[in-house]
């Protein structure tokens, strides 16, 4: 239930961090035989606009959900615009920040219909990782499967000149089955992390 | 998941990858600790082990109520979609899980990148099955539930997991007295967990609930989860 909902950090970072899932209800699935067809055309659109990561091709074509990330509003807004004219009855949710969202909804004519709202992190805390850089990266694998020592052994290769950012942030990404890691947003945190 | 200590050339890279940091080196020799183990297969799949040393074992009962928690790639024969929750708002304008005056609550255990013994979800649950929440009824926390009283099965309590979900909805009325348990649990867990709220937008795009949270101490992030309303039943 929670999947994209937990992703930290401020407001300025998350203006370049928005998640579209898109969805097709169980109680739907055997009355539209097609609807793998209308998911793959959903993936197809996503694709276009260039996601700075996507649901691996494999996982598209067997998955009741297609994901995809993106670093921009302006493009979430085109999309929405997108498939709204598509009209494939197929459910979005776009995970990012709620004002941005408002916005871009209301530009494209879209009511806004229910909110997963994050209250943020309870309990144990001191078993978190101290560096607020971490939990930023790891929170971006929406079943936590990307581990924060991980993030310090690519710190340590990328010093060392054995792995560029960018391959690090891929490599990152990797466990993150669903493809809404953001790279671009992981190469930027790798390097405040390395300023440290 | 076994890592084949004859075969092991010490590498470390299952060490980084595993999220719940439960692979050390012993003596050169990845070693996998199996209590902090949760079966997730991260660095079965993501390690690139280049001697092959990872294998994933056939699990037994009870260990086998590891991989659904906490393996992405394992669909829960339940909820018939890979990971640990459900469609809960993602298909709401389709299915209507959450009308006006409902709220869902979302309670994720062990996350983030913590993990948890199956036991805490009693915490919550015998206190809030006392207060008559609705549990969601494809989630696979409550197919592990064991009575009205809110008793997680027994022989799977020491089972520990990436994560697990407690999903339900509650009478907005009723939100106030959920949030109220949730701060007495956060006393008492030994693991951390995040809270999600779910509701309706109102005709005019407000929300509420906010309020509600806002009154009982509890702040909302800037970003959140928004079904923008383009799904149809057909």
């Amino acid at each position: 239930m929670t999947h994209s909902l937990h992703r930290l950090g401020n407001k300025n970072e998350l203006k370049n961090d928005y998640v579209i899932l898109a969805m097709i209800a169980a109680s739907e699935r055997e009355k539209i035989p097609d609807f793998r067809v209308k998911l793959l055309r959903i993936a197809e659109i996503l694709k276009r606009y260039n996601p700075t990561n996507i649901m691996p091709e494999f996982a598209r074509k067997l998955s009741p959900v297609i994901t995809a990330v993106f670093t921009d509003i302006e493009t979430v807004k085109d999309i929405l615009y997108e498939l709204k004219r598509e009209d494939l009855g197929i459910s979005i949710v776009v995970s990012g920040l709620i004002d941005e969202i408002g916005y871009a909804t209301k530009e494209v004519g879209l009511n806004m219909h229910t909110i997963h709202l994050s209250l943020g992190t309870f309990g144990k805390k001191e078993l978190l990782p101290k560096n607020p850089e971490t939990l930023e990266i790891t929170t971006m694998c929406g079943h936590h499967c990307t581990s924060s020592q991980s993030i310090e052994y690519y710190i340590n290769l990328i010093k060392e000149g054995k792995i560029s950012i960018e391959k690090a942030a891929e490599k990152l990404a990797k466990p993150c089955v669903c493809g809404i890691f953001n790279t671009q947003r992981a190469i930027e945190k790798l390097s405040e992390l390395l300023k440290k | 998941m076994r890592i084949r200590e004859n075969v092991c050339n010490g590498c470390g890279q299952c060490v980084a990858v595993c999220p719940v940091q439960a692979i050390k080196l012993v003596n050169n020799i990845a070693v996998i600790d199996n209590n902090l183990c949760v079966e997730c297969s991260v660095c079965y799949r993501d390690a690139n082990c280049p001697t092959k040393a990872i294998k994933m074992d056939r699990l037994k009962w009870p260990r086998i109520i590891r991989s659904p928690f906490s393996n992405v790639i394992a669909t829960h024969k339940l909820t018939g979609i890979p990971g640990r929750g459900t469609e809960e708002m993602k298909t709401n304008d389709v299915t209507n899980r959450f009308g006006f005056g409902e709220i869902g609550v979302s309670i994720e255990i062990g996350r983030p990148g913590v993990g948890t013994r199956l036991s805490n979800i009693e915490l919550f649950t015998t206190k809030l099955s006392k207060i008559g929440v609705e549990y969601e009824k494809d989630s696979p926390v409550t197919a592990i539930i064991a009575d009205e009283h809110g008793h997680i099965k027994e022989d799977i309590k020491d089972e520990r997991v990436l994560s697990a979900i407690i999903e339900f909805k509650v009478p907005e009325e009723i939100l106030p007295q959920v949030l109220r348990i949730i701060r007495q649990v956060e006393q008492e867990i030994d693991t951390v967990f995040t809270l999600g709220i779910v509701s309706r937008f109102m005709k005019d795009n407000s929300i509420p609930v906010i309020n509600v949270l806002s009154q009982e101490g509890f702040q909302v992030r800037p970003n959140a989860k928004i079904n923008v309303g383009l799904g149809r039943n057909f």
